[in-house]
């Protein structure tokens, strides 16, 4: 199946640590630490996702930010069509994978080497 | 200066002001502050605020934040015209003919309170303002309110040098006169300024910033904003680095990112 985005590793762990709880607004830091990547992967990522319309992004209400004596911040947040197609393109891959383990481990060790 | 329409003709632009003056004191004199704020939306005419607002939309915030305060009828009146003899070729001397001896003399001292911050160090300034009248401390305080409330669209030097201001002289001066509210409001404002103001000028934030410029025009200050906020986070200055150092890393994929949208995707919005 074809994407609106390339489901690199690095879009799958954003995603994943998005889906976790798809409503909420998080900020590319705190998406960074959750997907366990580092930011300098995470904001193109964050970039890519923002213009095929999975995610959209938004600054926080200054007063906010004024409240708590800092900058305001930059927020992300899965749209509901993004969560969705998300959601398929990752069931999808899991599916993919696990078929691809069963099939590696229905070969006997050994039994490749001796086949080839 | 008789005649004079209000900016706008659809809504009343002191209803706000009216509301707060006429629920504190119901013997306000009405005539003589729209009299006040025609007089200074006539000599202000033309001129825009750096948000790109008409400029009389800042006395009447300042006004309006005093009559929040509590404010006299001529504290309200010279609120609205403490702008007229510093940016407009209005004289105290009009004033004076107009609006009478007291809230001229008002004018003037926030004019006076003006020249000697400008001329002189923040202890000199503490001093002064320590003994001005303490109506026209109160003004004063509003009008910096409004300014730091509306900091965003003045250059990166001036927010640092106004929040500066204002944590030094004006937080305390709040204080003195038991505005608690304005100084804690004022207090937070400077100090969000200040902390966004540290991380532009540290190297992580100077790298960041250079970095920016690699992405498209129209694109560059709002990362360069969501970076230096990111900064604010951080705990320690390592940290900062580290952070900055690895969002560097990703700038180029960024910039190819934003200059040609993934294909078959939506159209982006700016």
């Amino acid at each position: 199946m074809k994407y609106a985005i390339k489901m690199t590793g690095s879009v799958q762990q954003v995603l994943r640590a998005m889906l976790a709880d798809p409503a909420a607004p998080r900020y590319g830091l705190e998406i960074a630490k959750l997907a366990d990547l580092e930011t300098g992967t995470v904001y193109p990522v964050m970039a890519r996702l923002e213009t095929v319309g999975w995610v959209e992004s938004s600054w926080e209400d200054p007063e906010l930010g004024v409240r708590e004596r800092r900058p305001r911040r930059r927020y992300y947040q899965l749209t509901r069509d993004g969560a969705e197609q998300a959601r398929v393109a990752l069931a999808e891959i899991s599916r993919i994978r696990d078929k691809r383990r069963a099939t590696l481990s229905a070969v006997q060790p050994g039994t490749l080497g001796a086949s080839l | 200066v008789n005649g004079v329409l209000p900016l706008q003709a659809q809504a009343d632009p002191l209803a706000v002001l009216r509301e707060i003056v006429q629920a504190a004191r119901p013997d306000a004199d009405l005539g003589l502050i729209r009299r006040a704020y025609d007089v200074a939306a006539a000599w202000h005419d033309g001129q825009i605020r750096l948000s790109g607002d008409p400029y009389i939309t800042h006395p009447l915030a300042v006004a309006t934040i005093v009559a929040e305060l509590g404010g006299s009828d001529q504290a309200l009146c010279a609120a609205l015209l403490h702008d007229t003899t510093e940016y407009t070729p209005c004289t105290s001397a009009e004033l004076n003919r107009e609006f009478g001896l007291e809230i001229a003399g008002l004018v003037a001292g926030i004019a006076a309170l003006d020249q000697c911050r400008n001329a002189s160090t923040l202890g000199q300034a503490i001093a002064a303002v320590e003994a001005a009248d303490p109506r026209v401390l109160a003004i004063k305080i509003a009008d910096r309110l409004h300014n730091m409330r509306t900091v965003a669209f003045v250059s990166p030097g001036k927010q640092f040098r106004k929040a500066t201001e204002a944590r030094e002289v004006f937080v305390p001066a709040a204080r003195l006169l038991h505005l608690e509210t304005v100084g804690s409001e004022l207090e937070a404002l400077a100090s969000a300024t200040l902390s966004r103001a540290r991380h532009v000028r540290s190297a992580s934030g100077r790298l960041l910033t250079a970095m920016a410029a690699l992405l498209p025009p129209d694109t560059r200050a709002r990362w360069r904003e969501e970076w230096l906020g990111e900064l604010h986070i951080l705990p320690a200055r390592r940290h900062r680095a580290r952070f900055a150092a690895h969002t560097v890393l990703g700038v180029p994929r960024l910039a190819v990112t934003l200059r040609r949208p993934a294909p078959g995707s939506r159209q982006a919005h700016p």
